[in-house]
Formats: C-alpha cells, structure tokens, sequence
C-alpha cells in the first residue's frame, strides 16, 4: 500500500490519531501524534539519553555526519529520523544532491527548510520572500519527484500568505508534511493560528502531516494536538536549557529557584539537584537538558493516553487554566468556527466520564453538536398531551437515579404515561427529551453542582428549553417540578418567550418528599385530559425503551426517520453477553439493529438499512466503486460520492454503484470534510456487508 | 548597472532611519576636516609573512550610495563619520599628510614592511568623493615611501574604469596593489535584498578580470553573518562565497563579522531583539570547514579584523572578557601566521563553558 500517512481514529476537534509508515523494515510505523526529539552530538554521547530514548520513534537530525549509513541502519533501523538543515536552502539542497542514495533507501523525511529571512520589515517584505524561496522550492521538487518531502511554512503572522504555498502543495504530491514554523509561542496572535489551521484543513489534503516547530514550550502540546498537529519539535527545549530552564509543563522556572523538584526523572534524581547552584555549566546543562526532554516525551506519552480512552477536551481544557491564548483558542474555535468543526468531532465517544468545568466547556464541539442536532432531529411524539420538566441528577442515565425513580414512580401510574414528555433540564447539555438521556453525552457527562448557576448557563438552557416546547402545540400544559433556584430561572425565562401555560408544582424540603411527589401527582391527574389529544397512541409504541428507539434513530439518521424505519413496530430484547439491545422488527421477526449501550448508538443491520434506504436516499450515506466490498475497512479510493453531513463515528450506509441496492453499513473514522479532502486513507470500518 | 532585485521594503526603512540619523548630525568644524577620521599602525598579514598596517580612514562627503535615495546597505553606518557636504580637496590632502606626518617617524623605526590601507568607506574612485588630483597626491605619497610593500583602496564596481586602474598601476608600479570591493557574498539575492547593494557578481567578475589583465590584485570583503541571516545561514554563506572565491583566484578575503553601527536598519532591528551579532564559534567553524574542503588548494590571504569584537555590538560569544579576549587572540594568531591550526576545536582556549550554550542555542539565532 502505498500511503504515507493514515488516520487511524478521530479525536475531538482537529485531534486525530494516526501513523506514518516510513520504516523499510514491513509493518513499523510511527505513531502520531508524537514528539520528536532533537538528536545532537553531545546527546549521542550520554549514555542516560540513549537509554532513555533508544525506542523513541522519531527524532530530527541536522548535521551531515548523522547520515552515515552505519549509524542510521545498524543503531536505529526502526527509527523514523527528519532531517533538515538550519541555515539556507542551497546547502540543504548539495546535502541532498550528496546523499541521494541514502534518503532514497532510508527511513528519513527530508523537511525542506525556511531559516531565511529570520525576521521582516513588513508584509510586502515578507510576500516577496516566500515568493523567492517557492521558485526555489519548486524546482527542488521537480528535480526530485521520487523523493517524499516535508515543506517548511513560514507565514510572518500574516495567515492569509498561505495562499501563496497552495498551488505547489496541490501540485506537488511528494509534499508529505507541512512544517509550520513559528505560527504557536507565547506571541502568538491566537486568531492567525486559527485562521491558519482552518485554512490547512479546509483547502489540503488531509493525509498531510502536520507538524509545529518554533518556539514551543511542552505546555502547549495538548492544544496543539487538539489543533491537528500530528508532530511537535522540542528543539526549543535545548535553548531553554541553554538559558538555565527548568520545565515543569505548568511553568518554565530558573533552575536555580527550584526548592522542590516535582520530577523522578534520571536526571532529578541524580546530579541536578547537586549542580543547582551553578550557573553556567556543562554538567548541569547535560542534566537539565535531559530533564526537559524526559519531560516533554512524559507529557506526550500522557497526552496520547488521554486521546485514547480519557475525555482530550477535558485535558485541554484543564491546560488552560493557567494560559489565556489556549482559552482564547479554545473560545474562538467553539464559538466561531463550531460549522467547520463538527465535521472533524465524532458524535460519540466511549470513556466513563464527560468533565465539564465551567464556561470553557459550554461550547465543547460535542456539546455544540449534541444541542444543535437534538433541536434539528427531535420531533414530539404526535400523541403527547402533557409536557413535564425535571431537573437533571448526577447518576446517568437520569432513570437509574434515586430521584427520577421516584418522579417516574408517579407518573406510571397513569395509564396514559406513553403521552407524557419528560424534558430534563441540565447544564450544559440544555434540555433533553427522556428519549436521548441514554446517547452521548447525556449518558456519561459530570458538572459540579452548587446550586449557583451562571447566567450562560442559563441562557443556554432557557433558550434550548424554548426551541424544544416550539416543536409542541402551545395547547400542551407544561407542568414543571423544579425547585432550585437556577432551574426555576430556566423555565421562568423560557416561560417569557412562549404562550404556553406553564404549572409549577408545590415542592417541600425537596423533590422527592412524599408532600412534593403529591403535589406532582395531583397536578399530573389534573392537567393530563386539559389537551385534546386527535390521535391515540400507535400500537407498540407505548414502550419506553422503544419510545426510545425511535427518538434515537431520528437523532442519529434525521427528523421522523425512527417511526418510518421500525413503522411496523419492534420489539427490544436485551443481549445479556454484551448488554445491548436487539431491535426486532414485530411482523417479520428480522433483526433491524442493536442499540449500543456504551455508546449510545443504534447500529443497524442490512434489513434495518434497507429500510432507511429507501426512505432518504442522501443521508448518511457513502457510494461505493463497486458492487461487492472486500475487507473490512473502506478506503478513499473506493468512495465515488458521499453525504455532506458526515461526522466521524457516526454509522453509514454504503451502496453500490448505481445507488440502487445497500451493500453494506460501516462506521465512519472520518468526516465529509476529511473525504472531501483527501485522495486516499481509511474512511469506514465495515461491519455488515452482502457476500 | 543592472536594476536591484527585490523590495520598496527595505529601501524605504533604510531611508527613514539613514535620514534620521543625519538630520541629528553635527557639523564638522575646520580642524575636523583637516584630519583624518583615524588612523592606526598594528600588526597584520603582508602578503607573504607578517608586517604591519598603516591604516588611514579619511573623512570626505560620504559614499554616495548611502547618500543617495536607496539609503545605502542596510548594516553601514560609516556615513556618519563623512561630511555629506562637499569637502575641498585641500582638506583631504591635509588629512593624508597629517596621519603620515604623525606616523612617519615610526614607519621608519619598525623596520618592517607595511600594508597602506587608504579608506574612506565609500570609494576611492568617486570622484565626489576623491578628485584626480587628491589621488594623484596619495599616490606620490605611497611612491616614496619605501616601507610601504603593500598598498590598498576600495571602491565600488561602477566606479572603477579600466583608465583609473592603469593610471594607478603606472604610478605606483614598485608596489603591490590591492584593489578592495564589498562583495560581502557571492549571492546576489542576500547582497541585494538583505543588505541593499546593488552591486551583481556577474559585474564583480568583470572588474576582477581588468583588475588581473591589468596585473592589480582583488580584495574581497566578505560580511560575516548579514542582517536576516541566522547563524548556520552564516557559516553557509561564507563557506560557500570563500570556496567560489578561492576557485575563482582572488588574492586577498577579507571576513568582516557585523558590528552594529549606529543608524543603520540593522541596529533597529538589533535594538528589538531581531538580530543577534555572530558568535566566534561561527566564524572558526567557516574557516575550519573551508579547510576541509578546500585542503589540496591554494589558499588567498585570509583576514579579518573585525570592529568590535568581543562587546555586543560586535562579534562575540558569551560576554565574559576572558572568553572573547581568547577569541581575538586566536583569529589574530591565524591571520597573522595564516596557520589554520590556531583553529583547531581541540585546543585549550575552547574551554568556556558558553561553547555549549552555543550549540544549544546556535539554531534560534
């Protein structure tokens, strides 16, 4: 396969795991993301940085006599090396013309390099270098079309400049990498940084690896990652070093104010506590630097754990507490890019816990998604006659809490319960109809709860309140059991903007006295025949689990699409080894799907797929160059045409050619923007298929 | 003379602050005028063995490349020792004969051989600058002094004719001449752009074949380390314009390593943390990779007598007195033995503990 890099999972945000494959020994590759280390001579001689870094997988060279072609295949053969140069371009280019043999054979990237100018006078100074530099660049690639290059990108905090390296990107498909030098330090203008990374994303190939260099302190990794940074030089580690610096990814200190070292590292341990007091010495440079490159691969070996099974949004986040251009970043990127974003953010994700600790995670893209597509999929039950609001509880799902079970207790014991709309109230998710309490991130998120909430908070669930009671006719009672204060300003202000009669409960001591769960009961039996309900509820639909099913379908595949797949009717039965829930279709006893407990997702089979297919033809949907997929994973090349609307990790009908038969059903890695901008790499895991 | 290659950009900033500067500037009284900006006898590198410099900086209007609208090169600030105005010639013969009045008697007593250096940091072929018959009389000057084994001018390209070189050839045919040009590299991109020239390599390669037919040897400052230029930008440079040079057949190099000269962009962009001088580190390891390189060659003299060295204007690596003081201890012993030992990494001078603050800091400057 011939492939350079490839995403193997998506992440929340531009954040992605993936590998490149370079080395030439069958099936090594470096993982991404990750962090490369600088390899220097007085390096090579400490014996306590090759032990400590003998299986790190990536490391940047840029001295000539690395190139040996001992020191490359006998010592380090399943290591992937970069190798670039740091002065000018015309001397990379003779080491290249030198060396041609060995970056040909060798598991080297060769980074081409933008040292020059070291700074501008202004933008025209700076558009008429890289104009320079390109014409040179240009000619490189064309001299050596079978080489794979990186390219180093200079934008002068001028991000609209990355026009000017477009065309040869495009053009050029040996460019493997793209370095961005400089555009991430303490400087940084946090908007250009967007505007720079939205614009790779947007308009590249997105099997381009992407790669920061500069000023970059260990600090900086997670929102780098969560930016799509695959890989990160920690160069700069060796001039802070230089400077006395003693990174402790909170802080960079001076050495010589460490009281109390927070590291067990090699180093730490030995003789840096003993060379403290001095200024400027070899040995306590040789320690330091070690230290500072332990730390920074620690941080990344953290960082690439959280990306696997923890929430990575809420680690980000958490680095920023103590750095305001990541919460900038983070601020702008959810509010003003959050249409490009949801592309890039998978719909669901499996740890045990969502964190959310504050405003920085009202507008998590998961969240944002979540909200907007409940709003946009979710359509009442045409048989609702009473509209009944909680607040939420700290046990997920709601229903398993003490407290709910109580409120249900009540509400069960009218036979018409079936027409009841439960919405529970929660920050920061909004307003969630009973039906989704079990999909993510209903089922798996935590918040503190104080009982003080702040005003956009609030707002945000008020206004969530407000666009979900607009589905309902105005009619409807709306009976409301809350009584902290921040609830009843939820629904007093959503109270403001709707004509509907709202009825609030009498609550003593709390919720779930037994005076409180009166009040509840007698208001329910008063108010539940005040609607006059046209239509009765269908047969088979008056369970919860498949009043469930239903909503969750329509979340998942678009507004009413439940009812028309399991229109004649389903029954669920729990799958005891793996305690999800099998959907079987009533009539013919066919199994349409499984809904996932962990994730929270129905996954169909071919019969429920069929059904789907032959009502919307264009959601959710990838065309196949085929009649028959082979394998089990689905392959950009094999893609003709595609939904716009994808979102990675969400499910896929695959059809053939002629887009008239279903020929299997995959879950997607990726999102349409990664299928609309890239011409190879996995897209779909498929899990279904005809034989 | 071909037009510049690149940007508004650099010129303009290079204007604003030459303009600046020179609007502050200070007449020159009469005295002033009628010596030297300064002069100097110290040791130096003859052609062939060791000797000693008489140098003499004369004061006249002022290059005209930095007078006229480009502003000059972005890294010169000598402007501000000229006149800008005219200045008689009377006065500039003054200043000739008021340094070899000083030093003549001291000439006589060294017993050695002497290089004249006549610099008026612009050229010594503008006519603005040095008439016909200032020069004439600088060169009567140099005729008749018999220590004088070595004689040395500068000058830019569009300035020199193959009239004037001969003219000086025949005046002063018992020396040996060395006609100096700023090249500073052999990339016309970084002369031009970075540091404003105007000045092309195909051009140079003219005046240095009349320069050889007519028998007048070639002097090539190179500049260590141009503004825009990190440091590893340094060391290529100057290894790749000293092997071109070499190849070439040029008699003299001479390295110059920047030194910040007040009003000039350069010490803008220094005064903002933008642009670091070179370290010494640099400038041996250009010398000693040129050696590798090149070790079958013949090599032309190789100088440099950078200004100063060792403070942080001026080419430096840490700022302890001791370490840079060894420093220009050893490039002097090189220039002056032409002995490309004095470099060796090995030796005990390389013992300050800054060498590895340099190699973990050398690609961020």
């Amino acid at each position: 396969m011939n492939y350079f890099y490839e995403i193997l999972n998506k992440r929340i945000g531009y954040s992605r795991v993936g590998r490149i494959k370079l080395s030439k020994e069958p099936k090594k590759y470096v993982k991404t993301p990750n962090v490369i280390l600088p390899m220097r001579n007085f390096l090579m001689k400490d014996i306590n940085f090759l032990e400590g870094f003998e299986d790190h997988g990536i490391f940047l060279i840029s001295k000539e006599v690395f190139l040996k072609i001992g020191f490359l295949r006998d010592k380090f053969k399943n290591t992937t090396f970069i190798f670039t140069h740091t002065g000018t371009l015309q001397t990379f280019i003779e080491i290249l013309e030198n060396n041609i043999d060995i970056f040909s054979e060798d598991n080297i990237i060769l980074l081409i390099p933008f040292n020059i100018p070291t700074t501008i006078l202004d933008g025209n100074f700076a558009k008429n270098e890289i104009l320079y530099h390109l014409k040179s660049v240009k000619k490189l690639l064309e001299n050596f079309p079978n080489l794979n290059f990186g390219l180093s990108i200079k934008i002068f905090e001028h991000p609209q400049f990355l026009d000017l390296y477009s065309p040869l990107i495009k053009e050029n498909k040996n460019i493997k990498l793209l370095n961005l030098l400089d555009f991430f330090t303490t400087n940084t203008n946090f908007k250009n940084v967007l505007d720079l990374i939205i614009s790779i994303k947007q308009n590249f190939d997105n099997n381009l690896v992407l790669m920061a260099s500069g000023r970059i302190i260990p600090k900086y990794f997670p929102i780098l990652i969560y930016l799509g940074i695959d890989l990160i030089d920690s160069s700069y580690l060796l001039y802070l070093t230089s400077e006395n610096f003693y990174d402790t990814i909170e802080f960079v200190l001076p050495i010589h104010k460490v009281k109390y070292f927070p590291c067990s590292c090699v180093a730490c341990q030995s003789k840096l506590k003993n060379f403290q007091s001095l200024k400027y010495s070899d040995e306590i440079f040789e320690y330091l630097c070690l230290h500072n490159l332990i730390t920074a691969k620690t941080y990344m070996n953290k960082i690439k754990q959280y990306l696997r099974t923890e929430d990575f949004r809420a680690f980000v986040e958490k680095t920023s507490f103590d750095d305001v251009l990541i919460v900038s970043i983070l601020k702008v990127l959810d509010r003003q890019y959050f249409d490009l974003i949801k592309y890039e953010t998978p719909i669901t994700d499996s740890f045990s816990t969502v964190k959310c600790f504050g405003p920085s995670s009202y507008y998590r893209p998961d969240f944002q998604q979540f909200r907007e597509r409940l709003i946009n999929y979710f359509s009442p039950e045409t048989w609702t006659k009473l509209i009944i609001i909680f607040p939420c509880s700290a046990k997920k799902p709601y229903s398993a809490s003490k407290s709910h079970k109580k409120f249900q207790s009540i509400l069960r014991k009218f036979p018409d319960f079936p027409g009841f709309q439960e919405i529970i109230l929660t920050s920061p998710l909004g307003a969630i109809p009973r039906q989704l309490e079990n999909i993510y991130p209903v089922n798996s998120y935590d918040i503190s709860v104080t009982g003080f909430w702040d005003n956009e908070e609030i707002d945000l669930a008020s206004q969530m309140l407000v666009e979900l009671l607009k589905k309902y006719n105005t009619k409807i009672p709306i009976i409301c059991h809350v009584s902290d204060k921040g609830y009843k300003e939820i629904v007093l202000r959503a109270q403001k903007q709707l004509p509907n009669q709202f009825y609030f409960t009498e609550v003593y001591k709390n919720l779930t006295t037994s005076d409180s769960l009166k009040s509840l009961e007698n208001i329910v039996k008063n108010l539940k025949d005040s609607f006059d309900l046209k239509e009765n509820i269908p047969k088979y639909y008056s369970k919860s689990w498949v009043r469930k099913l239903v909503k969750i379908a329509d979340y998942q595949f678009g507004s009413n699409i439940g009812m028309k797949i399991f229109s004649k009717g389903i029954k669920v039965k729990k799958n005891d080894a793996r305690k999800n829930l099998d959907i079987i279709d009533i009539e013919n006893k066919k199994l349409l799907g499984k809904f996932l407990v962990k994730t929270g997702q129905i996954e169909l089979t071919l019969n429920g797929a069929e059904i789907l297919s032959a009502i919307d033809k264009e959601f959710n949907i990838l065309v196949f160059d085929g009649d028959l997929i082979k394998g089990n994973t689905l392959f950009r090349p094999g893609i003709v045409e595609f939904s716009q609307n994808l979102i990675p990790n969400n499910y896929v009908i695959i059809l053939d050619k002629s887009k008239k038969s279903v020929i299997g059903l995959a879950k997607l890695i990726v999102g349409s923007n990664y299928i609309k901008n890239s011409s190879n790499g996995r897209i779909a895991k498929v899990y279904e298929k005809i034989s | 003379m071909k037009k510049s290659v690149n940007s508004n950009t650099i010129v303009e900033n290079i204007k604003a602050i030459r303009d600046r500067t020179i609007l502050k500037r200070k007449k020159f009284t009469n005295d002033q005028l009628n010596k030297p900006v300064s002069f100097w006898i110290k040791d130096d590198r003859l052609l062939n063995e060791k000797g000693k410099e008489f140098t003499i900086i004369l004061r006249t209007k002022g290059c005209s490349w930095a007078l006229s609208d480009s502003g000059g090169c972005s890294m010169c600030g000598y402007i501000n020792d000229s006149s800008i105005e005219n200045i008689d010639d009377k006065h500039i013969i003054n200043q000739v004969n008021h340094a070899f009045q000083s030093k003549l008697e001291e000439i006589r007593n060294e017993g050695k051989n002497f290089i004249l250096k006549i610099f008026n940091s612009g050229s010594f072929f503008d006519e603005s600058e040095i008439s016909e018959e200032v020069r004439n009389h600088i060169y009567q000057k140099v005729y008749e002094s018999d220590n004088i084994e070595e004689f040395v001018i500068e000058s830019r390209l569009e300035y020199i004719s193959k009239m004037k070189l001969i003219d000086l050839k025949n005046q002063l045919n018992n020396k040996y001449i060395e006609l100096a040009i700023g090249l500073e590299t052999v990339n016309d991109y970084i002369r031009n752009t970075y540091i404003n020239k105007a000045m092309f390599y195909d051009d140079f390669l003219k005046v240095f074949r009349i320069c050889k037919e007519i028998g007048i040897g070639v002097r090539v400052y190179l500049l260590f380390k141009s503004p825009f230029l990190n440091e590893q930008g340094a060391i290529d440079d100057c290894v790749k314009s000293i092997i071109n040079l070499v190849n070439l057949g040029v008699d003299t190099i001479s390295i110059n390593p920047i030194n910040i000269q007040k009003g000039t962009l350069l010490e803008y962009l220094w005064y903002q943390n933008r642009y670091r001088p070179p370290w010494f580190y640099s400038l041996f390891k250009s010398l000693r990779k040129i050696h590798e390189l090149k070790k079958d060659s013949t090599f032309p003299r190789l100088i440099s007598n950078p200004s100063g060295a060792g403070t942080k204007r001026g080419i430096h690596n840490c700022l302890k007195r001791e370490c840079n003081q060894k420093m220009i201890n050893i490039l002097r012993n090189f220039v002056l033995s032409q002995d490309f030992n004095y470099l060796n990494k090995k030796d005990a001078y390389y013992d300050c503990d800054c060498l590895t603050r340099y190699r973990l800091q050398k690609n961020f400057h």
